[in-house]
């Protein structure tokens, strides 16, 4: 294997480097965790006002979505880095992180909770509206409590992606994991080492949260699907 | 119209087409080997599985940046000489594919198990079985996820700047560097608004294709 033309594997060097690696997945882990639970409220909030078809505020909503959706997170996180000290908002590369991470997954999150709040089954609304409930309180009792566990497998989904793309701030030169790491490979050129060490990394990292995602989901799947 | 615009925008426009190159690349390289790898994945032989299931999670599991660093940081190793544009291409296909693939086994699975059965009995083999029964219905499940697979892609191929190949993105990069140096001012507002609105302009149409499929198909 590639191994035999005399690359020389020392997985100790890894070690070496532990503090600046550490110091770097703190960071990830600090954009990513704002950036999920940003995203959550941002879907959750506005998936409401979109399912409840509020006029224009609606419209709104959806050119925010289809903006983040159909544009390439990187060009938004440069937009937001490099474009807007132009126009004298400058941000730092922390804030860059978490923000660029929430509007991103706030579009998809959105998208997510409005169709599990519209898939809510009919009856149970027309069934608050006989017994008298105002259209908001009757939302409030059967689209909310049942729609957001129906968005739920596709909302996680979104958040994990969340944090494989806080990896994206290397291009900013944001010192989180990846920029750590490509860093220390681009002076040492220990390329199986570290690229070992941080893949391990990520790939346990999204293991456990989608095993952890996946007893939440069991733990709030309706019963009887929906 | 200021004088800078017209360089800016020729230089961008060069870029563009990398983008568009990259793009076609890696979706019909991610197209053609994530249907096989989609269909091993439906095979009884555990092994096959096993093996396909290790690619796929690997490569779906990664950040996509880290694939591309690693294959731009590997191809050298491997005594190959460093291409941005190849490894970009390799590390979206690596990516690419194994989304595919996972979109293809679900096609396939969710064919009712009657379909195979049936054409079995009346004495297909496996091959006939698959290309006359199953993937045509199968089809039908996986278009539209692949189209917004076929977004997703080509909005991915703006990371390959990262690793410096000249696309959009690091052409209007570098404009926006070479004015600062020769007049002060960045432009960053306008250029990078123009690499967004380029990016909206092909995607969107894309997606409302994804979700018309979605709602035609099902």
């Amino acid at each position: 294997m590639f191994l035999a033309q005399g690359y020389d594997f020392q997985p100790g060097f890894v070690f070496d480097h532990l503090p600046a690696l550490a110091h770097g997945l703190l960071r990830t882990l600090a954009i990513s965790a704002i950036g999920m639970a940003g995203a959550l409220v941002v879907g959750l909030v506005l998936g409401a006002l979109s399912a409840l078809r509020v006029p224009v505020v609606r419209q709104v909503i959806r050119c925010y979505v289809e903006v983040f959706r159909n544009t390439p997170l990187l060009v938004q996180i440069f937009f937001l880095y490099f474009a807007l000290p132009d126009i004298g908002l400058q941000l730092s590369g922390f804030t860059v992180g978490w923000l660029s991470l929430l509007l991103w997954g706030g579009a998809y999150t959105v998208e997510n909770f409005r169709a599990g709040f519209e898939a809510v089954e009919h009856g149970y609304v027309e069934a608050c509206r006989a017994l008298g409930f105002s259209r908001l309180s009757a939302f409030r009792q059967t689209n909310v409590p049942l729609g957001w566990r129906i968005a739920l497998p596709s909302v996680t989904n979104i958040l994990i992606s969340v944090f494989k793309n806080s990896s994206f701030m290397i291009a900013i030169s944001y010192p989180e994991l990846t920029e750590t790491a490509i860093g220390i490979v681009a002076v040492s050129f220990r390329v199986f080492e570290l690229f070992a060490a941080i893949g391990i990394v990520y790939l346990g990292l999204v293991w456990l949260m989608s095993l952890g995602t996946q007893a939440v989901e069991r733990r709030f799947a309706i019963p009887g699907g929906h | 119209m200021p004088l800078w615009v017209g360089p800016v925008a020729s230089y961008v426009a060069q870029g563009l087409w990398t983008t568009l190159l990259l793009a076609l690349v890696s979706i019909v390289a991610s197209v053609l080997l994530g249907t096989v790898l989609g269909t091993l994945l439906t095979l009884p032989q555990l092994w096959v599985r096993a093996v396909v299931r290790a690619y796929v999670e690997i490569w779906r599991g990664l950040p996509i940046i880290i694939t591309l660093f690693f294959i731009f940081f590997v191809l050298p190793v491997l005594g190959i000489e460093v291409d941005t544009f190849l490894a970009a291409a390799i590390g979206l296909a690596l990516w690419g594919s194994a989304n595919v693939a996972e979109v293809v086994r679900g096609a396939v699975q969710s064919v009712p198990r009657g379909q195979s059965e049936a054409a079995a009995a009346l004495g297909f083999p496996w091959q006939r079985r698959m290309r006359h029964v199953i993937l045509p219905q199968a089809t039908r499940r996986a278009l539209p996820p692949l189209v917004g697979l076929v977004v997703n892609l080509t909005q991915q191929t703006s990371l390959a700047a990262v690793i410096g190949l000249l696309d959009v993105l690091e052409a209007s990069q570098r404009s926006i560097e070479r004015l600062t140096l020769a007049g002060g001012e960045t432009h960053a507002v306008p250029i990078l608004g123009a690499v967004l609105v380029v990016f909206f302009v092909i995607c969107l149409p894309l997606t409302i294709l994804s979700r018309r499929l979605e709602r035609v198909l099902q």
